[in-house]
C-alpha cells in the first residue's frame, strides 16, 4: 500500500518507476499484480480523438470606450458572449457564419489557430448602456492579447465507444466518419488499452480507482485538471466521461487540432493523458487491461434512431487488425461477412501522449495530485420528445395492384381512390415496383400498355419503424413525393406521401 | 513492369476497342481503374502491366486515338497535418494507404491512382491534390 504523497517524494528524488499503460501489461503478466504494484509507482495513459464537446472561455479585456459584447465572431465563427461584457465561450463544433466555409473552418479551427499563435479577426457588436457605450469593435488579436484562454470541455475522454457500420444501400456521413453502404466498413474510435478511463475503472464498484475532481492531467500538451464527471457520464454502463479544463495558452497544436468530419461538422481532436498512481495490486491489475479485454459493441448507424441496433460485439485487438469477420442478419438471412475496419482516432498520438506524460514525471515537471472528490455516478436520461413513426400514420388497408392489370385499370384506381402512388406487388403482396399518375400520363403519350413497362422498378421504400423525419429526408433526396411502406419481407403495408407528412408537420407546429 | 496512365479518347474513336487491341497486340495486362464515357469523349485511368517494349508500343498505339498522360504523383500527404487517425485507409480503392507497425499512416504513392477519395475524407485536410 502506497500513498500519493510517497510517490511524489519518489518522483522528487528521481526514484519513482513510471511506465506507460502499454508497458504495464507485460509487467503484470510477468510479475503478477502484487509484485507489479511494488515495482511500479505510476502508469501513464493517453488518448487522442475527436472530442466534439470541447471549447474555450476567452476574456478579451476591455476596449476604450468599453463594449458589452452581444454578438461575437472570431474569424467569422460565432462565440457565445452572453457570459459577461468581454467573456465568450467558443465551441469546437460551431460552424462558420459564412455558408460557403461553414464546417471547413469552425470553432475547432479557431481554437487550433489560437494555440498556433496566429492572428484572429475579432468582430463584436454590443448593446449600448451607460457602462458600455460602444456599439461595435473590429480588431485583430492573437492568444497573447487575451487575458485568459481557458479550455473547458464539458464532455471528454469517453471510457468506451461503439463502433459504427451501415446496413443501408446508401453511404452515410456520421460523426464516426463515412460509412459505406451494405456494411462496407466498420469505424471505431478510442485508445483501448491506453485509454485513461479504462485503466482506472473498477469493474466491481463501477467507479474510478484513483482519479476524480481535481486530478492533474495532461490536457492538449499542457497541465490541466479534471473538473468533474462529463455530461452524459454513465459509468455503470462503462461509458464514463470527464469534464476537463486547462490553460489554452500553454497547449500545443500537436495535441489539440481542429478537424472537419466530412458532411458532419467541425470538431476538435484533443489529447488527454492521465497518470494513475499504483497504490495497490488492484490498481496494478486494472492498469494491465489489454485491447482484447475491452468490448466494443457494433452498432448499425443505418438506423437513424437514438437506439441503434447492436449487430454484435468485438474488441480493440480485433478492430486493429483492419478486418473483422462476422455473421450478419441481412433481410432475414444469415450471411458471413468480412468487414474492413478503420480507426477514426489516433493510436500513435495516444502513445505519444502517454510517453510525454511519462517524461514529464521522470523530469520532475509533473507531480500527482490527490482527488478532491470522486466523480458522481449518474445515468443519462433521454430527451422527452415523441418520435412520430411511419407506423403511426399508416393507412390501412394498403391500396396495391398486380402487374397484370392494364394501364387504364391502374389509372382508374388512382382516380377513384384519389391517390398518386400505386405500389405494384407480386402474389405475396411483396413490392415489385411503383406507379404514379405521371407514369400513367407518360404511358398514354408513348402508347405503352403494360404495367411492368411503365412502373419504376428501383423503388425507394420506408419501413414502419422509421421516424417521419427520415422519410421526409429520403423523399427530398430522391426527389419523389411518395414511398411505399414495406415490412421486413418487403410486403407492402401502405404508402406515405409528402402530403401526409406535411399535414403532420403542420399539426406539430 | 507497371505503368499507370490517364487516357483521353476522342469522340470519333470512342467505339474503337483500343483497350482490347493493346491487350491482344502487345501482350499487356490492363486494369481499368476508372472509366467515364461521355457522348463525345472518354476518360480512362489504366494500369498497364508488361515488359518495357509492350508498354511503349501500347502507349504509342493508344496515342493514335487519344491522349496519354503519365500519372505522376497525384497527391501528397502533409506530414505535419496528418494525425495518423487512419480514417482514410478503408476508403482507398487500391489499398495504397496502410497502418505501419507503429500505427503511423503511410501512402504508397506508386499505387495511388489519384482518385482523391482520401483527400475528401481526411478530417485535417492533410492531403494535397495535384490536379492534372
Ligand atoms: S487518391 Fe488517396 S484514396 Fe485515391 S488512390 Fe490515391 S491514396 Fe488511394
Ligand atoms: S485521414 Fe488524414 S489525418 Fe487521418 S491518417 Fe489519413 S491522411 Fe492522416
Amino acid at each position: 500500500m502506497k500513498t500519493i504523497k510517497q510517490i511524489n517524494e519518489k518522483i522528487k528524488n528521481g526514484d519513482a518507476v513510471i511506465v506507460t499503460a502499454e508497458e504495464m501489461i507485460s509487467i503484470v503478466e510477468e510479475e503478477g499484480a502484487e509484485k507489479a504494484s511494488e515495482i511500479v509507482d505510476v502508469v501513464t495513459t493517453g488518448t487522442f480523438g475527436a472530442m466534439c464537446s470541447s471549447g474555450v472561455f476567452l476574456n478579451f479585456g476591455h476596449s476604450d470606450p468599453p463594449i458589452k459584447m452581444m454578438k461575437t465572431y472570431l474569424n467569422g465563427v460565432e462565440a457565445y458572449s452572453g457570459v459577461a461584457a468581454v467573456d465568450a465561450y467558443l465551441g469546437a463544433t460551431q460552424a462558420n457564419s459564412d455558408d460557403d466555409i461553414s464546417i471547413d473552418y469552425g470553432g475547432a479551427h479557431v481554437i487550433e489557430d489560437l494555440v498556433a499563435g496566429k492572428e484572429i479577426e475579432l468582430e463584436a457588436e454590443g448593446y449600448t448602456t451607460d457602462c458600455y457605450p460602444r456599439k461595435r469593435v473590429s480588431t485583430i488579436i492573437t492568444i497573447d492579447d487575451l487575458n485568459q484562454a481557458m479550455l473547458f470541455n464539458p464532455r471528454n475522454c469517453y471510457q468506451s465507444y461503439n463502433s459504427a457500420t451501415n446496413s443501408r444501400d446508401e453511404k452515410l456521413y456520421t460523426y464516426m466518419g463515412k460509412l459505406l453502404p451494405e456494411f462496407g466498413n466498420l469505424n471505431y474510435s478510442g485508445a483501448g488499452q491506453l485509454n485513461p478511463m479504462q485503466n482506472d475503472f473498477n469493474t466491481t464498484t463501477k467507479t474510478y480507482n484513483t482519479f476524480g475532481v481535481g486530478t492533474k492531467i495532461f490536457a492538449g500538451g499542457a497541465q490541466g485538471y479534471i473538473a468533474g464527471e462529463g455530461t452524459q457520464h454513465s459509468p455503470a454502463s462503462g461509458f464514463g466521461t470527464l469534464a476537463i479544463q486547462g490553460n489554452l495558452k500553454e497547449m500545443d497544436t500537436k495535441f489539440i487540432r481542429g478537424a472537419t468530419i466530412p458532411k458532419y461538422g467541425s470538431t476538435l481532436f484533443m489529447g488527454i493523458g492521465i497518470p494513475i498512481p499504483v497504490l495497490n495490486s488492484e490498481i496494478a491489475q486494472t492498469c494491465a487491461i489489454r485491447d482484447e479485454d475491452i468490448k466494443v459493441p457494433i452498432l448499425d448507424y443505418g438506423i437513424q434512431r437514438r437506439d441503434k441496433p447492436t449487430l454484435g460485439v468485438t474488441n480493440y485487438k480485433d478492430l486493429r487488425t483492419g478486418k473483422l469477420s462476422m455473421e450478419l442478419d441481412i433481410n432475414g438471412e444469415k450471411v458471413d461477412k468480412c468487414i474492413r475496419t478503420t480507426s477514426v482516432s489516433s493510436y500513435k498520438t495516444s502513445r505519444e501522449i502517454a510517453g510525454e506524460l511519462k517524461d514529464w514525471i521522470v523530469n520532475k515537471e509533473f507531480f500527482l495530485t490527490e482527488r478532491v472528490a470522486e466523480l458522481n455516478t449518474c445515468a443519462p436520461k433521454s430527451m422527452k420528445a415523441d418520435a412520430k413513426l411511419v407506423r403511426d400514420i399508416i393507412k390501412r388497408p394498403p391500396i396495391v395492384a398486380k402487374a397484370t392489370i392494364s394501364v387504364p385499370e391502374a389509372s382508374k384506381i388512382l382516380i377513384e381512390k384519389n391517390i398518386n402512388h400505386l405500389p405494384i406487388v407480386d402474389e405475396n403482396n411483396c413490392i415489385m415496383g411503383i406507379i404514379t399518375s405521371w407514369d400513367i400520363a407518360k404511358a398514354m403519350a408513348q402508347s405503352k400498355t403494360t404495367i411492368s413497362d411503365i412502373m419504376t422498378k428501383y423503388v425507394v421504400w420506408a419501413s414502419p419503424d422509421e421516424p417521419i423525419e427520415m422519410v421526409a429526408k429520403k423523399m427530398s433526396a430522391n426527389n419523389i413525393s411518395g414511398l411505399p411502406i414495406v415490412d421486413n419481407n418487403k410486403k407492402v403495408l401502405g404508402v406515405i406521401s409528402a402530403e401526409d407528412i406535411s399535414k403532420l408537420i403542420g399539426h406539430y407546429i | 513492369m507497371k505503368k499507370r496512365i490517364f487516357y483521353w479518347i476522342s469522340g470519333r474513336n470512342v467505339k474503337k476497342p483500343v483497350v482490347s487491341d493493346i491487350i491482344k497486340t502487345y501482350d499487356v495486362d490492363v486494369t481499368i481503374l476508372k472509366a467515364k464515357m461521355e457522348p463525345s469523349e472518354g476518360f480512362l485511368t489504366l494500369e498497364l502491366n508488361g515488359n518495357e517494349d509492350s508498354l511503349v508500343n501500347s502507349v504509342e498505339y493508344l496515342k493514335e486515338y487519344g491522349e496519354v498522360e503519365d500519372i505522376s504523383q497525384p497527391i501528397q500527404k502533409k506530414e505535419e497535418k496528418c494525425i495518423d487517425c487512419g480514417a482514410c485507409i478503408v476508403h482507398c480503392p487500391v489499398g495504397a494507404i496502410k497502418f505501419e507497425e507503429d500505427f503511423s499512416v503511410t501512402f504508397d504513392i506508386d499505387e495511388c491512382i489519384g482518385c482523391k477519395t482520401c483527400a475528401k475524407i481526411c478530417p485535417t485536410k492533410a492531403i494535397i491534390v495535384y490536379d492534372l
